[in-house]
């Protein structure tokens, strides 16, 4: 039997098994700070706890289709099919914390907005944003050709981080919104929104690290190994098919 | 690479916070408690104890007391209260009316209770029991009463005021003077004054906020400003932990469906690559 058919899979590397402990004891640590030790919040009651969640989430989402904007820029200046992997796994790991997100804001707007939804300009903007990367994956798999569908796929990672942005900014820029802003005023039209007190910023400052570096970095790695791995096996299947 | 995407991660995580440091307290302070909360006025002795949020301010020998008392009537429950804080007996109210607000039908009840104390109240049942907002005054040279009328076609709150006065009679109505805006943190309310009277009044909604004094009118606005932000500071915390588990069970299973299918795939090469190897011992 040829050598290169006994494939093995590579071992992961220390770092990324360092990186995978601290990652799930930090994400248990900032769970237990915001569900235990933040104070509660007497207007919203323990809903207002989702927050340690729900924010951080997108700052997550961010990284992540920051790493697809970084993946594809390298991949269409350098053509190295490495950088395109990470682009992908931004696009998968940034699409599932923006869809935390955005279920995570619609179950909090429930009890406090007296609606699972409402066409608020940042509502209207994430869920955009979400379709725009869900695009992406149904993109990058209708297309065949392996390195058109690597160019194309990085203009689009690129181009889609303007539903990241937008979605950022917006609260910023259109003052009809209702939805809070936590970080400095809220508009007049804010509603449920609450202060940024010490206590909040204990339990959201470390969940905003987990949450924005550790996850996406750990979940990027693991999905870029497993790509690795895909690859490898597609070779075999066309090597094995052509002896 | 790496550390360029780790720099950036690390850029991203701490941009907002260093807004949040920056944030400050709530300035109202508040007496807190698992069944409700009320504000506390600015300047009122604090003499809150579990359960009971109770505030005094001497000069006016004027009280504001908040509580849930577990009662199935509501004008047994602000009696039962009433007698139970003040040791005598409080007798049946000298008016009484309904109003719709926000969180629910609210009673306005009055109370004459001996010759110095005069007692309001605004009631209304929860599922725990009756919502017992007094404003107690027991100051000998004075009358203070608060009411909140819902208002009766389209009227303003100087034709409530008028009706007010003429309903509780009170003495030297006649020498008021003519309505003026006062503003308070409360909002702006129309204030009419003589040395012995004083009528203040505020339209909020469909309802008027009315309070009268005879003897102490310089004392009113301050003590109807103190009231009238405890009824509307007052709330209670809502139970919405069935949402908290639900959007805990919404994030770690959109979570846990992205590494289930890291950990799938995963066995689902390894079962493609054990199929090429026995194809290819085969063909061998």
């Amino acid at each position: 039997m040829d050598a290169a058919l006994q494939m093995q899979p590579a071992p992961t590397p220390r770092l990324l098994r360092i990186l995978t402990l601290v990652t799930a004891l930090g994400f248990a640590a900032a769970l237990f700070l915001g569900l235990f030790v933040a104070g509660a919040d007497s207007q919203q009651g323990p809903i207002q706890r989702i927050f340690y969640i729900h924010m951080p989430a997108f700052f997550g989402a961010f990284t992540a289709f920051g790493a697809t904007v970084i993946g594809g820029a390298v991949y269409l200046w350098r053509r190295d099919e490495r950088w395109d992997k990470i682009a992908l796994a931004g696009v998968e790991v940034g699409l599932a914390f923006a869809l935390i997100n955005l279920a995570t804001g619609a179950i909090w707007a429930r009890p406090i907005w007296n609606t699972w939804w409402t066409w608020d300009p940042r509502l209207t903007s994430a869920a955009i944003m979400v379709l725009t990367y869900a695009a992406y994956l149904m993109l990058r798999a209708g297309i065949e050709d392996p390195r058109r569908q690597r160019s194309l796929m990085s203009v689009y990672g690129i181009f889609a981080f303007v539903s990241v942005l937008t979605t950022l900014f917006i609260i910023r820029i259109v003052p009809e919104t209702i939805h809070p802003v936590i970080v400095g005023p809220s508009p007049q039209n804010a509603q449920g929104s609450f202060e940024a007190t010490r206590g909040v910023a204990m339990a959201l400052v470390p969940s905003l690290i987990v949450w924005t570096i550790f996850m996406p970095l750990t979940l990027i790695w693991h999905r870029c190994r497993l790509e690795n791995r895909m690859e490898a096996v597609k070779r075999l299947k066309v090597q094995a098919l052509s002896e | 690479m790496r550390h360029a995407l780790a720099l950036f991660c690390a850029l991203c995580a701490l941009w907002p916070c260093g807004g949040l440091l920056a944030q400050e307290e709530p300035p109202v302070p508040y007496f807190q408690s698992a069944a409700f909360n009320a504000p506390i006025p600015a300047g009122w002795q604090d003499q809150s104890r579990a359960g009971i949020a109770q505030f005094y301010q001497a000069a006016a020998q004027a009280t504001i007391r908040t509580r849930i008392v577990p009662a199935g009537d509501v004008a047994d429950a602000v009696e039962q209260d009433l007698q139970a804080w003040l040791g005598s007996p409080v007798g049946s109210p000298v008016y009484q009316g309904k109003v719709n607000l926000a969180d629910g039908t609210w009673r306005s009840l009055v109370y004459q209770i001996g010759d110095d104390t005069t007692a309001s109240v605004m009631a209304r049942p929860n599922e725990t029991g009756i919502i017992v907002i007094s404003f107690v005054e027991a100051h000998p040279a004075a009358k203070i009463i608060m009411l909140t009328i819902a208002q009766a076609e389209q009227n303003d709150a100087q034709t409530e005021m008028t009706a007010a006065l003429q309903t509780f009679k009170i003495s030297g109505r006649a020498d008021l003077s003519a309505p003026q805006t006062l503003t308070l943190s409360s909002g702006e309310w129309l204030l009419q004054s003589s040395a012995a009277a004083a009528a203040m009044g505020r339209a909020l909604g469909n309802d008027s906020y009315i309070a009268l004094a005879e003897g102490g009118a310089e004392s009113l606005p301050e003590l109807a400003d103190a009231y009238h932000s405890s009824l509307l500071g007052f709330y209670i915390t809502p139970d919405t932990s069935t949402f908290l588990w639900l959007g805990l069970a919404a994030s770690f299973g959109i979570l846990g469906i992205l590494l289930f299918s890291f950990v799938w795939r995963r066995r689902g090469l390894q079962k493609e690559l054990v199929l090429i190897q026995t194809l290819t011992q085969e063909a061998d």
